[in-house]
């Protein structure tokens, strides 16, 4: 790297820069506040983050525990697939799961190409963008969120977090326990592009499917009001 | 990006003649602010929003020095390597140095106006590197060897059956004829899947740098970026330096506007964060990271009247919203940037000699400061611009002739009144039966479009006297 060019441009800006010290900057940033949120779409939480996974083209299902959480996993592969094979990270959280009770053949690790379907269970759910969060490392590589067919994504009600602010809330959390992760991805929605003549079609270059799947106390009737708020 | 920006004039008389693309122009610019204003409608905070994010980005700015060296030193503990790039030149060097070090032969990129702006891609090809963009719009265009006419959605000019023939032409197709938009969206998918396996070097952009923690934004629908990021062994950030926000809670913000002004979305697929080169956890993900930060005037405007426009959050709305670009297109504006915020960027970011026709390209009608989510006065801009060139002598000379005599005459109320009065009544007495003009002298260009309307006899100020001379007879009689 050139020093030059860095040197040269830390001096130039110092020229046009007010000059103040690191904590009356840093006082000046927390005095500007938060940003403002948008209203979600229903009162109660998980409610509206179906809503908004529904707006982003997702399909939704709820369930109230691991043992249904595996048997809808499997009705969903075995209805697309006719298979019962999919592929998870190393997450401690799915490999405790009673697979062997649906049928489903889960291989833990990283996705090889051909494979069509991938399962993450999801860091976080975040209700004001009806995102999952992941971040990448054992229990999550990035080619399981880029490269099957379709995305399977199961989400715990109790990670469900009402904005990004609280997202990174959560994050921060980690990187002081663990270090950066190297990559965090919110997904909301399959893969899509408009690029010809603003037609959107959907597996772009990802997943052209995106199934989130909402684990624990989830009222009843959330689903199939989030369907009719959703409009679909 | 070579330059084209001083026949503006002529390439849009060429855009306008070309009636397939200026009607797809006309159906884009009919759709696109509707689905912005759906995706604002129930947002009631989207103004405080806005308030709130200039401020941050004011703060930023003002304090760059300090944020552009926390995000250094924090995405070199991340384990990345930073690079500093004061033109094109040395961020171009800088970038084929690193694939050289990697004996890289193939290089896969994230769609990224920067790399447009320094000709990147040109660069790496010449040193005999395979470069593919992989974003659709910008594979597309790169197959047709031509430029973005947008800057989110860069192809929107072409139509279906143009990609398909380019498709036909380009690719090893064998009987398939991608009969629909989705066969194509296939095809590329196919092709550049086989290239992202492939690529040793990603190279993507970033919506904003991170001070706080030293990680980088990227926003996409497609998802290619990240495979960009994600698949091949090295990865090459590319941006500039007044990208850095404080907090990563201010980037997540800042998208809260940035998608609904961009795509009328909510959210993008893909919001991700990269800190740094693979972990040891990691199943996956590049060994080696790169950050190459490109100044390229942005101290000269951060030093300039026109600092705000560094507060660009490159959204599109003011193309969108633009009776000029919408007419035009991107092309005509001859280089990277197009629309409103492509006639103030270009001069500040070439020269106002090579662009002196661009500040012009204005009706001042102001919708594109109403959408600009980054509340940018552009309108004022352009309006201090072509005051540069007026002083600089850049503009025709015929039209700073006729600035004087309106000058002038505007200094001389009583003439003015009175030729304009003339040449109302004039205008009145050949045009009022037929209610407007088909063709008027020196005025071809504007009739050549729409009609003019017939004034109705007297100017306003004739009327308002005549009012006010009613009014005070009036009350002398009561
Ligand atoms: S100038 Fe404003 S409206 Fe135009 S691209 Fe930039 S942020 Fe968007």
């Amino acid at each position: 790297m050139s020093t030059s060019a860095r040197s040269e441009i830390f001096a130039r800006l110092r020229d046009i820069n007010h000059q103040a010290s690191a904590e009356r900057i840093e006082l000046d940033r927390q005095a500007l506040g938060s940003a403002p949120v948008p209203k979600p779409p229903a009162s109660e939480i998980c409610e509206a983050f179906l809503v908004n996974v529904l707006k982003n083209k997702g399909s939704a299902d709820c369930v109230s525990n691991r043992a249904e959480a595996v048997a809808a996993i499997g009705h969903y592969i075995y209805s697309h697939f006719r298979s019962h094979r999919l592929v998870a990270g190393n997450d401690p959280r799915l490999a405790a799961m009673p697979w062997r009770d649906a049928g489903v053949l889960p291989r833990f690790g990283r996705l090889e190409v051909g494979e069509p379907v991938a399962l993450s269970f999801a860091q976080l759910g975040v209700v004001e963008t009806g995102a999952v969060m992941t971040w990448t490392g054992k229990s999550n590589p990035a080619a399981n969120n880029l490269l099957p067919e379709h995305h399977i994504v199961l989400v715990d009600t109790t990670d469900l977090v009402p904005d990004m602010e609280h997202a990174w809330g959560r994050i921060k959390q980690e990187i002081d326990q663990n270090g950066p992760p190297r990559g965090i991805n919110f997904i909301a929605g399959p893969s899509s592009t408009a690029d010809i003549e603003g037609q959107l079609v959907y597996g772009a270059h990802g997943p052209r499917k995106w199934h989130v799947i909402l684990m624990g106390k989830v009222p009843a009737e959330a689903l199939s009001r989030a369907r009719t708020i959703a409009g679909v | 990006m070579e330059q084209h920006s001083e026949t503006f004039l002529d390439n849009a008389s060429a855009a306008l003649k070309n009636s397939a693309q200026a009607e797809r122009r006309d159906v884009i610019a009919a759709f696109a602010p509707l689905i912005r204003s759906a995706a604002i409608e129930g947002f009631d905070e989207f103004d405080n929003l806005r308030k709130h994010i200039k401020r941050v980005r004011q703060h930023s700015l003002d304090h760059l020095e300090y944020y552009l060296g926390q995000f250094e030193y924090q995405a070199v503990q991340n384990g990345n390597h930073v690079h500093f790039a004061r033109n094109s030149d040395e961020l171009n060097s800088t970038v084929l140095d690193i694939c050289q070090q990697h004996d890289a032969k193939r290089i896969a990129k994230g769609k990224s106006m920067v790399t447009e702006e320094t000709g990147l891609n040109a660069f790496l090809q010449s040193a005999g590197l395979e470069v593919m963009e992989t974003d659709l719009g910008e594979y597309i265009i790169q197959q047709a060897g031509e430029t973005p006419s947008h800057i989110v959605a860069p192809a929107l000019h072409k139509s279906a059956d143009e990609i398909r023939e380019l498709f036909q032409s380009k690719h090893d197709l064998g009987p398939r004829e991608l009969p629909e938009t989705v066969d194509l969206v296939s095809e590329a998918r196919d092709i550049l899947r086989e290239h992202f396996l492939q690529a040793e070097v990603g190279i993507i952009g970033a919506n904003a740098l991170i001070a706080e923690n030293g990680y980088s934004m990227l926003v996409t629908n497609e998802g290619n970026g990240d495979l960009c990021a994600n698949l091949p062994r090295v990865l090459i950030v590319c941006t500039t330096i007044d990208r850095v926000l404080p907090l990563a809670q201010d980037a997540t913000a800042m998208l809260r506007l940035l998608v609904r002004s961009a795509t009328g979305q909510a959210q993008t697929c893909y919001t991700s964060f990269y800190s740094g080169p693979r972990r040891e956890s990691d199943l996956d993900g590049p060994i080696e990271t790169h950050f190459v930060l490109l100044d390229n005037k942005r101290s000269d405007i951060l030093a300039s009247d026109y600092r705000e426009m560094l507060e660009c959050i490159r959204c599109g709305a003011c193309l969108n919203h633009c009776p000029i670009y919408s007419s035009v297109g991107g092309h005509a504006y001859g280089w990277v940037y197009p629309g409103p915020m492509g006639s103030i960027l270009t001069p500040l970011l070439t020269s106002l000699e090579q662009s002196s026709a661009l500040p012009n390209a204005c009706t001042s009608c102001g919708r594109c400061a109403e959408v600009c989510p980054a509340d940018i006065p552009l309108p004022d801009m352009l309006r201090d611009l072509r005051h540069e060139e007026n002083s600089q002598k850049l503009s025709a000379g015929r039209w700073r002739l006729g600035l004087k005599v309106h000058a002038w005459l505007a200094r001389h109320p009583k003439l003015y009144h009175a030729l304009t009065g003339l040449a109302i009544s004039t205008l009145h007495l050949f045009g009022h039966k037929r209610g407007s003009f088909v063709r008027l002298p020196m005025a071809g260009g504007w009739t050549s479009q729409r009609d003019f309307p017939a004034p109705q006899g007297k100017t306003f100020m004739q009327q308002h006297q005549a009012r006010l001379k009613r009014i005070a007879r009036q009350q002398n009689e009561h």
